[in-house]
């Protein structure tokens, strides 16, 4: 259902690059991520991550990053990409070494287990 | 004269029909205080994109919700469909979809897109491409959460979900007045009161009510709980405002106080409730001279066979005795429900008395299992809050806002008793829709709030099978104000179904209302726990017209709050701190 008429012309739709880009091979992540999402991998995968981080209390302590931020910054100047981007840098380092090898380890038995 | 200071010794005429036992007895938060739930105002672009389309305006896309087990909700034109960005062909954490075109773009390429509204395909969350925001609309999230709500039930109707044990539908709230005599009441209280003794000139700066109870023996785990039930506001009011009179109750139940007669002892029915109230009049007599609780404990001696010994006990399990002895020698005669959830039978129920809710839901197909339970407190865990991960941030940037490593605080353990729990694969639960036993997730939350919560820290372990206890000395830190929403069913439950625009209520219908103020609450008195497991010391903080004193059996001396801070927190109690009469008669 393409309502052209009430799109907002701000902005051209980027018809150039589109083409230049589809043409690129997928790199392996992508191939992998690819095959990970079509066998439904990728959804046991981020539940057991999402128990994992809840388990250790990454959650609670990321709940608290967000929310000492949007108190400084005010409940009504805070998007959801400000957050993401606050978060994701602290988030991904905190992440404990054991749970990082638990998920590689599945990932890698996926692997073994595909033909790629 | 201050009402305060008389001992009221006629029956006062108890008006039943008005279930007030309840006083504001905090000076401040004076003023309603009334947490309405935020409302977030549509975006100009959500507001012009629904104009012309009103609640069709999703349509297609809602078609394509699809609800994974554990409830979430997502995009999908199939099962495992591979969405990329148009622009970049990437597969990123976080894809838009259009609403009004076909396109998908990640959140990089989103400014770009021609069209504003699209929906977050991994959470069916609406997002403004232009506002780089999330926004949120009635009718896109009623529509979701009415798929997530079908996807945990069978078919559409919660068979097992065991309605709440009372009707917990909202009771109409006559605001708190404060309460004064009118004339005839004057007269009366002229009559028949008698003035206490005045105060000792060094003791009057104390608050009245504040007095020693002499140990009796390796009775410190009494006097520790009963100087907190002593204040606890509604208890005291209860008990002062005459509405278990010893001398009316032992009347009716044909006791006698001819000591000739005494040596009958097995004939007195035993009622603690009576012994309770003859502790509150002897503490609040305005007299400061230590009291001794014998008749008290030999009582509850009577009530607790198993527990009647010198030797040192448990205080929380003298509380729970307690509370169970005043709730069995309730008068059975009055036509008074039992079921303890709704706290109509007792007064011990009728303060303590909260539901929790369990919900246990199947990791296979996400239906989910509900039931109710009264409680009377929470006993909790004590486990150091963030191990592992806050160790990591603190040496990763020294960030201050990083909580302290491991240290324990209540609403860490908090957190912990309302966290979903994957129970193990030995106890693997029956589910209703699948008919196999899978494993499950559990979750607790709160559904019904108690005028007065206690929190138990599990300081005492006890295995059976090394045949060992142990004491847990770690210190656990407890804030003076609590507020208790994030714990209750339906935050809980909101959180279950992603970022949505209404609140829920405890069953998880959606609730358009506002919040209810009573979820807030202020610490009042701390047991606190001193020395081993067999020779240790319990001793307990009061706060009474915001100072706080140490109840240390018969010393009782004025502290810091700092003191109190720094404490190893046993027992915890906390009271609502806006207090409301229910409406009398049928709502």
């Amino acid at each position: 259902m393409n309502d052209s008429r009430r799109a907002s012309i701000k902005r051209p739709p980027t018809p150039d690059a589109e083409e230049e880009d589809e043409d690129r091979e997928p790199t392996l992540e992508e191939i992998i991520n690819i095959k990970l999402i079509e066998s439904g991998e990728k959804e046991r995968l981020k539940e057991l991550l999402r128990e994992r981080l809840n388990e250790c209390g990454w959650k609670d302590e990321m709940k608290s990053l967000c929310r000492s931020f949007t108190r400084k910054k005010g409940r009504n100047n805070v998007t959801v990409d400000d957050l993401v981007h606050l978060i994701t840098p602290k988030g991904r380092a905190a992440v404990p070494d054991p749970v990082k090898a638990e998920l590689l380890q599945r990932i890698r038995s996926f692997l073994h287990s595909t033909a790629l | 004269m201050k009402l305060q200071n008389l001992t009221l010794t006629t029956t006062m005429s108890s008006n039943s029909d008005l279930q007030s036992h309840l006083h504001r007895s905090y000076a401040s938060n004076q003023q309603q205080q009334s947490k309405a739930v935020i409302v977030p105002t549509p975006c100009s672009h959500l507001t012009e994109f629904k104009a012309g389309r009103g609640a069709t305006a999703f349509g297609k896309l809602l078609e394509g919700i699809r609800v994974r087990p554990l409830g979430r909700a997502s995009v999908r034109g199939e099962a495992f469909q591979v969405f990329q960005c148009g622009a970049c062909g990437k597969v990123p954490t976080r894809l838009y979809a259009c609403v009004s075109c076909d396109a998908v773009v990640c959140d990089v390429h989103a400014p770009d897109h021609e069209h504003e509204i699209a929906i977050d395909v991994d959470r069916a969350e609406l997002f403004c491409c232009s506002c780089g925001d999330q926004v949120y609309d009635r009718d896109f999230d009623s529509a979701v959460v009415m798929s997530q709500t079908a996807a945990a039930t069978l078919g559409g109707c919660n068979s097992l979900c065991a309605p709440p044990p009372e009707s917990l539908r909202k009771r109409r709230r006559v605001d708190y007045r404060p309460w004064t005599p009118d004339s005839r009441e004057r007269a009366l209280l002229g009559s028949h009161s008698s003035l206490l003794p005045g105060n000792n000139e060094d003791l009057s700066s104390f608050p009245v009510g504040l007095k020693g109870l002499n140990n009796l023996g390796n009775t410190c785990f009494m006097n520790s709980v009963l100087q907190a039930l002593l204040h606890t506001p509604p208890l005291r009011n209860y008990f002062l405002g005459d509405r278990h009179n010893r001398f009316v109750c032992q009347q009716k139940n044909g006791v006698s106080y001819n000591k000739n007669e005494r040596k009958n002892k097995n004939l007195q029915k035993l009622c603690l409730a009576c012994d309770t109230d003859a502790l509150f009049s002897a503490v609040f007599s305005g007299d400061r001279k230590p009291y001794s609780p014998a008749k008290f404990l030999y009582s509850w001696w009577q009530h607790a066979g198993n527990l009647a010994s010198y030797e040192q006990q448990d205080a929380h399990e003298f509380f729970i005795s307690m509370l169970d002895g005043i709730h069995e020698k309730v008068d059975k005669d009055e036509r008074k429900p039992h079921s303890q959830g709704s706290g109509d039978c007792c007064i011990a129920h009728r303060v303590f008395s909260g539901i929790l809710r369990s919900d246990v839901m199947c990791t296979a197909c996400g239906f989910t299992s509900t039931t109710y339970d009264p409680c009377i407190d929470i006993s909790l865990d004590l486990v150091p809050t963030h191990e592992g991960p806050t160790k990591t941030l603190h040496s990763c940037n020294g960030n201050a806002e990083t909580i302290n490593s491991g240290v324990s605080t209540l609403l860490g353990c908090l957190d912990r008793f309302t966290r979903p729990e994957r129970l193990g694969s030995d106890q693997k639960f029956f589910c209703q829709q699948c008919q196999v036993r899978q494993e499950s997730l559990k979750q607790m939350s709160i559904r019904k709030l108690p005028l007065v919560s206690c929190f138990h820290i599990k300081r005492f372990e006890h295995s059976p099978i090394r045949k060992m206890s142990r004491k847990v000395d770690r210190y656990m830190q407890f804030p003076f104000s609590l507020d208790m929403s994030p714990y209750l069913s339906s935050s809980i439950l909101r959180s279950r179904f992603g970022n949505r625009i209404f609140g829920f209520d405890g069953d998880g219908n959606d609730l358009d209302c506002s919040n209810e103020s009573t979820s807030e609450f202020e610490l009042f008195a701390v047991v606190t726990h001193s020395g081993k497991l067999d020779a240790g010391h319990y001793s307990t903080y009061l706060r009474l017209s915001n100072q706080w004193y140490k109840c240390d059996d018969a010393w009782v001396t004025q502290v810091n709050e700092n003191i109190v801070r720094a404490a190893q927190g046993y027992m915890m109690f906390y009271v609502q701190k806006m207090l409301y009469y229910k409406a009398s008669g049928s709502s």
